[in-house]
């Protein structure tokens, strides 16, 4: 699923079903790069993915909070650091809000949504999925 | 406690708030159990004077380490208060950003250190509540309380002044990060949340039949990602964004919140046999919420209680008024937690 894959969702529990399925790829250490616009999924897709870590805690927009720190119930990943851009001007701001030093730990995924935002300080290989609306609740998720 | 609550009947205290975007501290003076704030400065507020309302917040923990000191000082002097006068400092520990937490949390250790004050932890949500017993309000318990800010919607339950107990909350995007999110799909600048509700204004709020998610759900729990997105769609069917168009969005989405914010709360009030109402957090700022909730309240015959603008949103006064009911600590005891909850 890692690379050049896409599917079609036609719903939020579809996308969130998605997401719980990609959490089985993940490793320790990697990070995972959301593109796409207002409402185009990334949110839903990391509730599921979430599941898919056996996080307990209600997995909330980090929009205004910048980062939810969730502990997991995975042996080997021990917590899903969720990062949201959307209200960053600069992509120094990642560094200030003391994202980065989670970057690359063997026990934490790394999940950004706005990506776009701060790519070029995301670690070199990250992982990309790209959302995009198609017609009404149908979502292009695109892995890359 | 009650006994130490009645007797200790004035204290001075520094309140001082760094969790998210504002830089802030208060002086707030505690006597017969009721509240003024002496000072209270809030960094942003100062720009928000300029243009009400089209702050873009500096997320800068850099920014705290600068104007944390300055803002203390200024806060000291315009209250008229020296440091030993000061009975003890009360500081934001969580929710928040570590980065930004740290800022004032170790600037709190290091004046009770230097000062020889006690600190009491303050949970920035809980502080958000606290903001309604400022200057001479009475709270009759139990309170349900709608806090409503850019990152939380939650429904509390408060038995006496120091119990909470959380009956809902958002499970996506919070009300505040909603209407920020709708105003910039229909063009307005961030943080829209208040131009949203000014366009309102001249819009028809039945215009578009806008979902009013999870209102039947047998919960206390909120949702606005999908209202989030139902605008959306009805944006892109649009073929032009025209003026009155806008405000007919504006309009159907505020309408939408605030029925199911207010339905909810109310219905927890009746649930838990609330004897009063509160509303807490920026979105508080909201008129139709405000007079939505004031006259719901009226229909089922429960006061209400509204902090002023200013003590809405993110502000130190209110850290202050929690740092009285909570119980002060050494300064070694203090640890930040960037995901507190009620
Ligand atoms: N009149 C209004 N109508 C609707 N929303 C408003 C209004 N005024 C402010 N807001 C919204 O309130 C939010 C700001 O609230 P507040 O300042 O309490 O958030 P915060 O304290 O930073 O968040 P938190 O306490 O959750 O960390 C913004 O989303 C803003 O758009
Ligand atoms: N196919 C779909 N995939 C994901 N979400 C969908 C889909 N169809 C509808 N939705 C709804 O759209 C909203 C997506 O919001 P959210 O996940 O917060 O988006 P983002 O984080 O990208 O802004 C949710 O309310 C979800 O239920
Ligand atoms: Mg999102
Ligand atoms: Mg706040």
């Amino acid at each position: 699923m890692s690379t050049r894959q896409t599917a079609y969702t036609t719903s939020g529990t579809e996308t969130k079903a998605l997401g719980k399925k990609f959490a089985g790829v993940l490793c320790g250490g990697d990070v995972v790069g959301l593109f796409g616009d207002l409402g185009a999924g990334k949110t839903t897709f990391v509730k599921g993915l979430a599941q898919g870590f056996g996080v307990r805690r209600v997995v909330k927009s980090p929009s205004f909070t910048l980062m939810n720190i969730h502990q997991t119930k995975h042996r080997g990943i021990k917590q899903l650091v969720h990062i949201d851009c959307y209200r960053l001007t600069n992509p120094n701001q990642l560094e200030e809000i003391g994202a980065l030093e989670y970057f690359g730990r063997k026990d934490i995924v790394v999940i950004v949504e706005w990506a776009e935002k701060v790519k070029r300080l995301l670690p070199k290989k990250f992982l990309k999925v790209y959302f995009n609306i198609k017609k009404g609740d149908e979502r292009e998720v695109r892995f890359g | 406690m009650l006994f130490w609550l009645i007797y200790n009947d004035f204290m001075l205290i520094l309140g001082i708030e760094t969790s998210c975007d504002e830089t802030a501290a208060a002086v707030v003076e505690v006597k017969k159990g009721r509240f003024l704030s002496r000072a209270n400065t809030v960094l942003s507020q100062i720009n928000i004077h300029k243009k009400y309302g089209g702050v873009v917040p500096e997320i800068a923990a850099r920014k705290h380490v600068k104007n944390i000191i300055p803002v203390i000082d200024q806060t000291l002097k315009r209250a008229r208060v020296s440091p030993k006068n000061i009975d003890r400092i009360a500081v934001t520990t969580g929710p928040g950003l570590m980065t930004s937490l740290l800022v004032g949390s170790q600037t709190a250790k290091t004046l009770a250190f230097a000062w020889n004050k006690k600190i009491v932890p303050v949970n920035h949500l809980k502080a958000h509540l606290y903001a309604n017993f400022l200057h001479n309000k009475k709270v009759i318990f139990p309170v349900v309380a709608l806090i409503v800010s850019g990152g939380h919607t939650e429904l509390i339950l408060m038995r006496n002044a120091t119990s909470f107990k959380k009956i809902g909350q958002t499970i996506d995007d919070a009300a505040g990060e909603a209407f920020d999110k709708v105003a910039q799909l229909i063009g307005l600048s961030y943080p829209g949340g208040p131009a949203l509700a000014k366009l309102a204004l001249g819009g028809d709020a039945t215009a578009f039949a806008f979902p009013r998610p999870m209102l039947d759900a047998d919960n206390f729990d909120f949702s606005f990602s999908g209202l989030k997105t139902a605008v959306r769609y009805a944006v892109e069917k649009s073929p032009r964004l025209t003026s009155p168009l806008k405000k007919n969005l504006a309009a159907s989405f505020q309408q939408a919140s605030v029925d199911v914010l207010v339905a909810k709360t109310v219905r927890a009030a009746t649930v838990y046999k609330a004897k009063m109402l509160m509303l807490a957090g920026g979105v508080a700022a909201n008129v139709l919420l405000r007079d939505t909730v004031t006259r719901e309240a009226k229909k089922i015959k429960r006061p209400l209680l509204i902090p002023d603008f200013i003590f809405c949103t993110d502000n130190a006064a209110m850290i202050a008024v929690a740092g009285y009911f909570e119980k002060p600590v050494d300064w070694d005891k203090i640890i930040v937690d960037p995901n507190l909850e009620i």
